[in-house]
């Protein structure tokens, strides 16, 4: 890539949309203006709503006139007697205006009674709001034994019908209790007698806190949209205007101008998503709507979190870049900026429903929610603006899986971008893109296809160990046989389809040739002692990064699992299995794709990231990594996959043998697993580490001819 | 050896279902430097197809095409740095003036800042774009855009001209800007391809003509030659006649 040219295209497209009104009417007018009346106007609303609930009448069925008079009248007369009693016991205790505003007030006065045979119709059918049954009625005022029987009717989907059921239901609760306070006391017993626990409610949320709800979701929305008009711009815009034509005849590659669009389209997404962001901090500075951003949070408490707000900014960005991507993508398919509307109204509403969920005011930023792309940004979003306190590891899972997600959406930009298919065609047809007899037979894996599926297979791929977990009765165990089930499927039969659909040559892809010798030589040194450097590695980086008592659990509990599975069952499972699979995925069809685009060491080291993201463990990713560095090397060199999995599967082999014979560890001097992280003893260092070595010699050092780097794929 | 050498060039498409249709069916010819070649023929001749492949925009199915030296396929970049393509329906950017526009196409080619803004210069004085070379592209006449998008075909000074049907459209003052600039060009020792349906056009200015039809070339020679062998003198009665002779079934100018 020649970043002049990228620099050239990206300050003439930023020239070009920054002086077209409609992109500064969409970047900031509509921010400044939006906030503001929706925050004044939706806590209107909202109060409105709330107070009208408060004062609104009630419509009581009954199915006697004497019922509702002899009964339940007196009843609710009783209530308003005793409310009033508290109220002027509260005064007189010195109770604040505030206090005293909060407390109770009766019901009776709110309700009309209407008499009517049919209840159950009348509730149903929404004439009246509650129906009230009386099925044995005594007199209140008479000491004794007696028990009133009543029915509340009422509809739950109708919000005034169950607020009236629930205020009926407080009102009957407290005149029964009063009289079961008078009972008691006339036969001289003490009321705490059958009250020993008295709970007392205080509701804090408020209407406020909806909005605390809807804000992140908007601002995510509003990022996302401020990438749609210059998205379509410089693609579609550009096709229709008839200047697509001599962009292409310049002697410019496609991934410079699709990446000098990318990063003027991020830049527009990123300033609309600032503006988004001061302009909701302005009205909640100067509107005083602090408190009901933040969610449960006492009066007093810690205000508005205004440090989270570059925090805030930082997590919108990878967002921006991956929605620019995506819309890119996309809106290169269409001809003109009509047709690009179309194409993204769907975009738009799949980003949607994610970012639904996570409003939610039930969802939480854990489990799957932390790589569910936007979902994932909009429930970040969320806790920051509310003040919660946001652990490293969900901010590292939501970054890196929208980052890895923006990567992936670049690359089919670029496939999509140049295709001459999608150039010069008068529409684009999908049945075309997936009519295999068009299909070029190519050496190799795309790198953009390979990114694509490894960033569907992220999310998919940490979804199945969850639930592997949960599923099983025997944990761990359960999810040892599963993920050895589900592994060869969504590593290596699904890509292997893939590749042979689109006529992809296997062989060459997956890297199944026999290497020679030397490196398989090397693949054993390397498989039987890398448990070493990586050993030390951990200890290097727990001085630095203490590892959670979680993860030790975490081991032990792994080892219990082992221990309950026959050794041939866990070597196949955690060792056979495993490095068969990884090596095929990420040596063979994701190396190989990688290397089609990228130098040999960018190649190595983004596979190597990737292997270690998919371990998803933070504490081990540097150890996962390190080794993904090995076996990226040992498979490039050797130009097999071979190697790699002899080494794989002897690491991993070696690991869960120690489990069922910590005898040969005991004897080279190995610490007990309690005493862990600490440093081998010297002696294993010194032999292991010198054989280590050796390996990477064996795999290193050039023979006779050098390495031949693998051709891009064609088409 | 000519500046571009065209060789038994095909280009197949396939439509949703997979069956193939050939746009261009072992097409060759050569264009010397100094030379005006004018492409003819009915529409859905394989015209534009052909240029796009010449141009580098579309890879070819089979056969070989030489422009300056460079083999497409393999010398994408030089091919392209060799090249000026002009079609009437090229667009300028609406919101750049023509200066902005001529800098960007600069840099694309590969000057530095400073070497951009000197060829710019040069080519504003050249095709007298200086009176309006400030004001955005959006507000200028037909003809002030035409002579924008010469120059900015001319941006890497190209010994290759590429046009696509230059003159579609235009009104006759604009008409004699792009045929003049054509001549000039040609004076000055540029290949220039000229696909056109202008027939009366392409009689006053090419030096060779091709006849192209169902993506073939029927018949091809000086405009005297084509003469002769159709026994005609309009190059109207000429193209009938040849199109005629190769395909009894066809015989409507388009």
């Amino acid at each position: 890539m020649n970043f002049s040219r990228t620099w050239s295209i990206y300050v003439k497209e930023l020239v070009d949309l920054l002086r077209d009104h409609r992109t500064l009417l969409a970047m900031i007018v509509v921010p400044i203006v939006l906030y503001p009346a929706l925050m004044l106007g939706g806590i209107q609303v909202l109060s409105t709503q709330t107070a009208e609930l408060e004062e609104s009448r009630f419509v009581i069925a009954f199915q006697e006139k004497s019922h509702w008079d002899d009964v339940i009248a007196p009843m609710l007369q009783d209530e308003i007697t005793l409310l009033q009693a508290r109220r002027a016991k509260a005064a007189a205790d010195g109770a604040s205006e505030e206090l005293l505003a909060a407390m109770p007030k009766p019901v009776a006065p709110l309700i009309d009674p209407k008499i009517t045979l049919n209840l159950e119709e009348a509730v149903r059918s929404r004439q009246v709001h509650c129906g009230v049954i009386v099925e044995s009625a005594g007199n209140l005022q008479v000491p004794g034994q007696e028990q009133w029987r009543l029915k509340l009717l009422y509809q739950p989907e109708d919000l005034r019908s169950q607020v009236a059921s629930e205020r009926l239901t407080a009102a009957f609760e407290r005149v029964a209790d009063s009289v079961v306070e008078r009972r008691l006391r006339m036969r001289q017993l003490d009321p705490v007698l059958i009250k020993p626990i008295v709970v007392a409610r205080e509701q804090l949320t408020s209407a406020g806190s909806v909005l605390g709800l809807i804000v992140p979701l908007i601002l995510v929305l509003m990022t996302i949209t401020g990438a749609i008009y210059p998205a379509i711009d410089v693609t579609a815009g550009e096709r229709e205007r008839g200047t697509l034509e001599s962009l292409m005849v310049c002697p410019v590659p496609v991934i410079d101008l699709i990446c000098g669009k990318f990063m003027v389209v991020s830049t527009i997404a990123i300033i609309g998503a600032a503006l988004n962001l001061a302009s909701v901090t302005v009205t909640v500075f100067l509107g005083g709507f602090q408190q009901m951003l933040n969610m449960g949070a006492a009066e007093g408490e810690a205000g508005f979190p205004f440090w989270a707000l570059p925090v805030v900014l930082l997590c919108l960005i990878p967002l921006a870049v991956l929605m620019s991507a995506i819309m890119i993508a996309v809106c290169s398919c269409a001809r003109t900026f009509k047709e690009a509307q179309n194409y993204v109204l769907p975009v738009i509403l799949a980003a949607l429903f994610p970012g639904g969920i996570a409003a939610l005011p039930g969802s939480r930023l854990e489990g799957l929610n932390l790589v569910m792309p936007v979902g994932n940004m909009v429930l970040l979003t969320r806790e920051l603006l509310s003040g919660a306190h946001v652990p490293a590891a969900s901010y590292a899972w939501v970054l890196l899986s929208t980052c890895l997600y923006a990567v992936a959406a670049v690359a089919l930009a670029a496939n999509v971008f140049g295709r001459e298919s999608v150039l010069f065609a008068d529409s684009v047809s999908l049945k075309a893109v997936f009519n295999r007899r068009l299909f070029r037979p190519a050496e190799l894996p795309t790198l953009s296809s390979a990114a694509l599926y490894t960033a569907l297979l992220f999310p998919i791929w940490f979804h199945v160990q969850n639930l592997l977990q949960i599923s099983s009765d025997d944990a761990v165990a359960g999810a040892i046989r599963g993920t050895a089930l589900l592994l060869p499927v969504l590593f290596v039969l699904v890509p292997v389809a893939a590749m042979s659909y689109w006529r992809v040559e296997l062989k060459k892809s997956l890297r199944t040739a026999m290497p020679s010798g030397r490196f398989l030589i090397g693949g054993v040194l390397i498989g039987l002692t890398a448990w070493i450097p990586a050993s030390e590695l951990f200890v290097f980086q727990d001085a630095y990064l203490a590892s959670p008592p979680s993860l030790v659990e975490m081991n032990k509990s792994l080892m219990a699992a082992l221990e309950s599975m026959s050794l041939p069952m866990a070597l196949l499972c955690l060792a056979i299995v495993p490095g068969v699979g990884e090596e095929l995925f990420f040596r063979g069809f994701l190396l190989s794709a990688f290397g089609t685009k990228l130098k040999p060491w960018t190649a190595i080291l983004a596979t190597a990231i990737i292997f270690g993201v998919f371990h998803f463990i933070i504490f081990r990713f540097a150890v996962t990594m390190g080794l993904g560095i090995v076996l990226g090397v040992l498979c490039w060199r050797s130009r097999s996959v071979w190697p790699g999995i002899i080494a794989h599967v002897l690491h991993n082999g070696l690991a869960v043998y120690t489990v069922y014979n910590e005898g040969w560890r005991r004897s080279i001097g190995i610490p007990e697993s309690e005493t862990w992280p600490v440093h081998l003893p010297w002696h294993v260092i010194l032999v292991g580490g010198g054989i280590f070595l050796l390996g990477i010699a064996c795999v290193i050092v050039r023979s006779g001819q050098p390495p031949v780097q693998a051709e891009p794929a064609v088409g | 050896m000519a500046m571009i050498e065209v060789d038994n060039l095909t280009k197949e498409f396939h439509d949703s279902d997979g069956r193939a249709f050939r746009a261009v069916d072992g097409l060759s010819f050569q264009v010397e430097a100094g030379q005006i070649y004018g492409l003819l023929g009915p529409n859905g001749a394989g015209k534009t197809t052909s240029l796009r492949m010449l141009s580098a925009l579309m890879t070819p199915s089979s056969g070989r095409i030489t422009v300056n030296g460079y083999t497409v396929g393999e010398h994408v970049f030089e091919i392209k740095q060799s090249i000026g393509f002009l079609t009437a329906n090229t667009g300028l950017y609406q919101r750049l003036s023509p200066r902005d526009v001529l800098r960007y196409f600069g840099e694309l080619h590969g000057f530095d800042k400073q070497q951009a803004r000197d060829r710019c210069e040069v080519l504003i004085r050249e095709m007298d774009i200086t009176d309006f070379s400030d004001q955005r592209c959006g507000t200028l006449s037909t003809g002030q855009k035409q002579r924008t998008n010469i120059a900015r075909a001319l941006i890497a000074d190209p010994p290759v001209l590429i046009m696509d049907e230059p003159t579609l459209g235009l009104d006759v003052m604009s008409n004699r800007v792009i045929l003049d600039f054509i001549i000039a060009q040609r004076e000055a020792g540029k290949a220039i391809i000229l696909s056109t349906h202008y027939l009366d056009e392409a009689e006053t200015m090419c030096d060779m003509i091709g006849l192209l039809h169902r993506g073939r070339i029927v018949a091809e020679g000086t405009i005297d030659e084509l003469r002769e062998r159709a026994d005609a003198v309009r190059l109207s009665s000429i193209f009938l006649k040849l199109i005629h002779a190769h395909d009894p079934l066809e015989g409507v100018l388009p």
